[in-house]
Formats: structure tokens, C-alpha cells, sequence
């Protein structure tokens, strides 16, 4: 059995907010790049929890080799932190395109896959951090052929399928069956362990397996982008915030007052 | 229908019998119709209250159209993928748009995967004047990004309803409600619900009051505060991620960009910061009340009645105003 897990790199996101926050998030003079050096690179949260969902069912007893994917121009750190974490292969499949949209990159790693020998489970992040698009697993899915199960908070492989409890606005769902599928991992899941001594040092050892996406044999129609990132904006919030102030119970009485008076409460 | 068509694309029936969010969604369906000369069709597929025609007639809807299966009796996301591709093998519409639910997520993108199509989610405005032009939000709500969209012809386009208000047109149709057929008996779903969710009560995303706590209260035990407060104003109990995530409060109370996106008339925020990611869930609040011992938190820019303060103290003292 093989579990494959896509990875994407993305500007830390806590740190995004942090300038945002400040007011000094930039937008570059192309008018669509956050420019801020200091804001570093990591793996997409979601996706490192997609890397210990496959290690939860390694801890639960299953046998499969754990291969970590991930396109981009320099995705060592990733990886390296992949690997340590335990994933037995790391990949990354290397190009200088920056215009890649959804469905170039779903065709990159469908095709990486179908070359590699296949997968019997795609885990992916629930949404990518800074897109927050969400669709790239969906458009594996559908490009292999395979079923999707958005959004799971835990996993279990029974003899020979497959059972994910999911989060959905009504609560909790549990669906079941046949391999191969791509899941989409969420934060309910839990957090990400942290890499061992040993874990890492065995990372030291490993090294990526290289492969550029010219080397898949795509046709440029399966590259070229149909969603075109134009520009990207700071927006602005309007604020007009009135403040209560006085003691607690002053602040108390004055809101629930004004709120009565405008019927937003009984 | 013809073909190039603006199409709003439903099923389910929320609190008033209509798909939840159809008619904000139709109101901006009809305008990227208007700008790209084009038909406004809506297509809901599934069972689906009497209103539905007179709704279309008010939105100012085209052409209604109707997919009805036994298959489709409820949510069977294989089933309706084929469905609605089907549908766009024959009609060949310009833009597919949905009102962006958890379900949706899984819809639009296998959609436009399997139609080879484009997909855009968190879509708040469009300009169809020329090409297709969406505006979506990124990092949460950090930044807004700005995608042209061309090289396919149909492309599905998630919206995020609750930034927009619904508008009847000022000129009513009359459309007919025209049955599509489609064949879906070798669809069969790969993945069979085991375990039903056991929805506890009323959800969040219908709720009018909400009150919610974060990291702020310091503690699990203070989370009781949040919970009696909202009992009080007849309102529920929301909460931010971390403590989610840290198990004070079950996930189903998350509100956010992850969690559930709420459009109350009253949103009251204690301990909060006010992240992009959870404002994404609460902005679209008709009046958000913010509690923060920082004076300089960023909720209080959305806020419209702001206190600075322990929210130990005060939201003890707004429990016992809201008996009073
Ligand atoms: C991809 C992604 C998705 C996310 N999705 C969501 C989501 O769906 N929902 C969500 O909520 N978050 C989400 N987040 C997390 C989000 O970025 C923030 O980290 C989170 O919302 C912060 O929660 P908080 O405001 O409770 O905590 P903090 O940011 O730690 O803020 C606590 C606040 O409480 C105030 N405070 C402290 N003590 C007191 C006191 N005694 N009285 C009054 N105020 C006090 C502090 O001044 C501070 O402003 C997501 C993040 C990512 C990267
Ligand atoms: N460049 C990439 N490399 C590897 N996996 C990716 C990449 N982009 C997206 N993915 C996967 O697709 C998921 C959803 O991404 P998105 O659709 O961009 O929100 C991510 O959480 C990853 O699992």
C-alpha cells in the first residue's frame, strides 16, 4: 500500500496576519506579490496534519510506504521536515512557473503519481493557507478517477476499506469505502508531532527525489492557466467602533441599554 | 437554455424552504448576466418547496430548471457531481455559481475537474463586463486577490453569500420551471455514510445572537461565562479556533474561515483578537460587539460597540443585565 500526502509551502500565515494586523502588510510594485522578506516559508498547516493522519494509521498498525510530494522552485525545508516526521520518500517536483493555477498543479501531481506507481490513499490540507482556495484535491480526485472525502478529523483502515469521521456544519460524519481515495485532512485532526532526534537524523540522511515537472510529458494545455491571479489588495475595514466606558457594570447596563433600544436584543 | 448562460446552481432546503443562500446569490447571478449579456438560468436539483418559482420570478431568473432523481433525495455528492456535469456537457453554460457551503466544497471544484473547467472559492464580487473577472479572499481575508478567467469554457465559481444582500429585480419574470434530464442510474456512491451527524439543536449559521469567547478567557472553566451570556440574550455559544483546538468547547461551535460562517444580527466577541480567519466567519454581523482588554486589538475595527476591558469582570455584569 502507498499513501501519498501533498504538501504545499506557504508564507506563515500567523506572521501574514501579525503585519496585517499592524497595517503593514505590502503588496509588491507587480501589484499581486506580499513582498515582506521576513515572513518565512513553511509547510501549510493543513498539510503537515495530512503527514500525521498517515502517521496515525501507521501507529494503528498499517504497512505502507509514506511519500511526501511538493511543487515548487526550492521546497528542501519541507521536505526534510517530512521526513523527519517519518515519511520514507520525499519528492519534490521542481519548476520556475509562478503562474501555476489549481488545475496545473492538480495535473502536475496526478501526474507524478500515474508515473510513480500510483497511490491507494492522496491525503491533502482541507485548503491551502494562503489561497484558501480548497480545490486542488477535489481536481486530483477527479483527474485519477477517484473518490474525494473533504475534510476528515480522523481515520481508520478497516481489512480492506477505508473509514473517515468528517466534520460538517451539522456535526460529525462517519463514511466508509473502497480504496483508492484522496482525503482532505482538517485541523480537527490534532496537532502535528513534533520530529524526533532520531526522526531527524534519519532526515539528514535522506535525499529528495528530484523530478522536473518538464520530465512529466504534460501537454502545455494541461500548464496553462484558466484562473489568472491579476492583482492582490490590502482591503480596507471601516471602522467606527463607539466605546463604552466606565465600570463593568456601567459598560453592562449601557450595552444592553443600546442594544434594546435598537432591537438587536429583547 | 442557451448556451454561455449565468447559472446559479442549488439543492437543499434551509430555515424558509429555499436553498440557503439562493436569492443573495441569484441577486449577483443577475447582475454578471446584465454585464455579460448573457441569460440568468438557476438550476436546482433535488426536492424543493412550491416557492421556487415565484422566488425565480422575483430574482428575475430566465429560465428554471429542475434535475430530480430518486438519487438525489439527499446529499450524494457522486450523484450530484454527474449530475450537474451532465447538465454542462449539454448546455455549455458560461459560469456555474453556488452558494459556498461546506458541501459546496467538494461540488464545484470535482465539477469543473471533471468538465475540464476553471474553479474559483471565496468569491465575494464578479465583473463580467469583459472577460470574467472574480474577487476572492486569500490568507484568511488578509488580502484580496483579483483572477481573470479565461481558457476554458465553463467555469464554477464558489460565492461566499453571506457578504452579499439579496435584491429582488425590478422587473419580475415569469419563468417556466423546465425538467433536465439526465442520466444518472450507473451512478453509484463510492462512499457511504455509516454514521449520520447527530445535529444538537439549532446551528450556528441560523443563529440570531451568538456570543463567543477566546483565548482570551484564559481558562476552559471561564467558557461557562460565553455559555450563560448566550442563554441569556436567547442567543449560542461560538468560539475561536485555538481553543477548539485545545478541546474547551466542541468543534462544532468554531466560527471562521474553517468553521462556521454566521450572519447574526447580533455577534458578540469576548477575548478575541480578531484574525482575518475568524472574522471571515462573524464580519457579515449586523452588529458585532467586541471585548478586549487591548485597546488596540483589531476586532475593534469591525466592532460597532467596543469595551476595553477584563472580559472576566464584564461579561459577568452583562449576564446579569441581560436578566434584568
Ligand atoms: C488556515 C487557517 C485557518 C484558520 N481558521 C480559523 C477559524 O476558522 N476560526 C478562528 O477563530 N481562527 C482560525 N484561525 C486562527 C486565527 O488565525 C487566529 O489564530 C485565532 O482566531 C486567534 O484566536 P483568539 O482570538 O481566541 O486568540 P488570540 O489571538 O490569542 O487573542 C486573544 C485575545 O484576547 C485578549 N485578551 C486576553 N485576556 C483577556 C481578558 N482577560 N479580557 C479580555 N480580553 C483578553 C487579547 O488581548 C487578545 O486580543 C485559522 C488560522 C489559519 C492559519
Ligand atoms: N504546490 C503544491 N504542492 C503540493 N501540494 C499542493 C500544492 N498546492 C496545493 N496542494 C495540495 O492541495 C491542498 C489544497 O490546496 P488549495 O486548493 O490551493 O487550497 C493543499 O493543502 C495541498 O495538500
Amino acid at each position: 500500500m502507498r499513501i501519498v500526502v501533498c504538501a504545499k509551502e506557504v508564507l506563515d500565515p500567523d506572521a501574514v496576519n501579525n503585519y496585517a494586523l499592524a497595517g503593514r502588510l505590502e503588496i509588491g510594485d507587480d501589484g499581486k506579490t506580499i513582498t515582506q522578506s521576513a515572513i518565512p516559508q513553511l509547510i501549510n498547516g493543513f498539510d503537515e496534519q495530512g503527514i500525521e493522519a498517515a502517521l496515525k494509521l501507521r501507529d494503528a498498525g498499517a504497512d505502507f510506504t509514506l511519500t511526501v510530494v511538493s511543487i515548487g522552485s526550492d521546497q528542501k525545508s519541507l521536505l526534510k521536515h517530512s521526513a523527519a516526521m517519518g515519511a520514507d520518500e520525499i519528492v519534490a517536483l521542481r519548476t520556475e512557473a509562478t503562474d501555476l493555477d489549481a488545475s496545473a498543479v492538480a495535473n502536475i501531481l496526478t501526474a507524478y503519481i500515474q508515473s510513480s506507481g500510483g497511490a491507494d490513499l492522496v491525503l491533502c490540507g482541507r485548503q491551502a493557507s494562503d489561497d484558501d482556495q480548497g480545490v486542488v484535491p477535489a481536481l486530483i480526485a477527479e483527474a485519477l478517477g477517484m473518490a474525494l472525502v473533504p475534510i476528515a478529523r480522523d481515520l481508520e483502515l478497516k481489512s480492506d476499506t477505508l473509514s473517515v469521521t468528517r466534520v460538517t456544519a451539522d456535526g460529525d460524519e462517519v463514511v466508509e469505502g473502497a480504496f483508492p481515495a484522496v482525503v482532505t485532512v482538517s485541523n480537527e485532526l490534532g496537532d502535528p508531532r513534533f520530529p524526533t532526534a532520531k526522526g531527524k537524523m534519519a532526515a539528514r540522511k535522506k535525499k529528495p527525489t528530484v523530478v522536473n515537472v518538464d520530465e512529466l510529458g504534460l501537454a502545455a494545455e494541461a500548464l496553462a492557466p484558466k484562473v489568472k491571479l491579476t492583482r492582490q489588495f490590502v482591503p480596507e475595514i471601516q471602522g467606527n467602533c463607539e466605546f463604552l466606558t466606565g465600570s463593568p457594570a456601567d459598560v453592562a447596563q449601557k450595552l444592553i441599554e443600546n442594544l434594546r433600544a435598537e432591537s438587536v436584543i429583547q | 437554455m442557451s448556451s454561455n448562460a449565468i447559472v446559479v446552481v442549488s439543492w437543499g432546503e434551509g430555515r424558509d424552504g429555499l436553498p440557503a443562500g439562493a436569492v443573495e446569490v441569484l441577486t449577483l447571478g443577475r447582475k454578471v448576466a446584465a454585464a455579460a449579456g448573457a441569460d440568468l438560468a438557476w438550476l436546482v436539483i433535488g426536492p424543493a418547496s412550491d416557492k421556487l418559482a415565484e422566488t425565480a420570478g422575483q430574482y428575475g431568473v430566465a429560465s428554471l430548471e429542475r434535475i430530480e432523481d430518486a438519487k438525489l433525495e439527499s446529499f450524494a455528492p457522486d450523484t450530484l457531481v454527474a449530475a450537474v456535469s451532465q447538465y454542462c456537457e449539454s448546455n455549455n453554460p458560461k459560469a456555474l455559481l453556488f452558494n459556498q457551503i461546506e458541501e459546496t466544497r467538494q461540488i464545484a471544484p470535482r465539477v469543473a475537474g471533471r468538465i475540464g473547467g476553471g474553479v474559483v472559492t471565496n468569491v465575494i464580487d464578479i465583473d463580467a463586463s469583459g472577460d470574467l473577472k472574480v474577487t476572492a479572499t486569500a490568507f484568511g481575508g488578509d488580502t484580496n486577490v483579483v483572477y481573470e478567467l479565461s481558457g476554458a469554457s465553463t467555469f464554477a465559481i464558489a460565492v461566499n453569500s453571506t457578504a452579499l444582500v439579496a435584491e429582488p429585480a425590478e422587473a419580475p419574470t415569469n419563468p417556466a420551471a423546465e425538467s433536465v434530464s439526465v442520466d444518472l442510474s450507473s451512478v453509484e456512491e463510492r462512499f457511504a455514510v455509516t454514521q449520520r451527524p447527530q445535529a444538537e439543536g439549532p446551528r450556528l449559521e441560523d443563529a440570531d445572537i451568538i456570543v463567543s469567547g477566546g483565548r482570551g478567557l484564559g481558562t476552559p472553566e471561564n467558557y461557562k461565562l460565553i455559555q450563560e451570556l448566550a442563554a441569556a440574550l436567547g442567543g449560542l455559544p461560538g468560539a475561536s479556533r485555538p481553543i477548539v483546538d485545545e478541546g474547551w468547547i466542541d468543534s462544532s461551535h468554531q466560527v471562521g474561515l474553517t468553521g462556521k460562517i454566521t450572519r447574526p444580527a447580533l455577534y458578540l466577541a469576548a477575548g478575541i483578537s480578531g484574525a482575518s480567519q475568524h472574522m471571515a466567519g462573524c464580519s457579515a454581523a449586523k452588529v458585532l460587539v467586541a471585548i478586549n482588554k487591548d485597546e488596540a486589538a483589531s476586532i475593534f475595527r469591525y466592532a460597532r460597540y467596543g469595551i476595553v476591558g477584563d472580559c472576566l469582570e464584564i461579561l459577568p455584569e452583562l449576564i446579569k443585565a441581560a436578566k434584568s
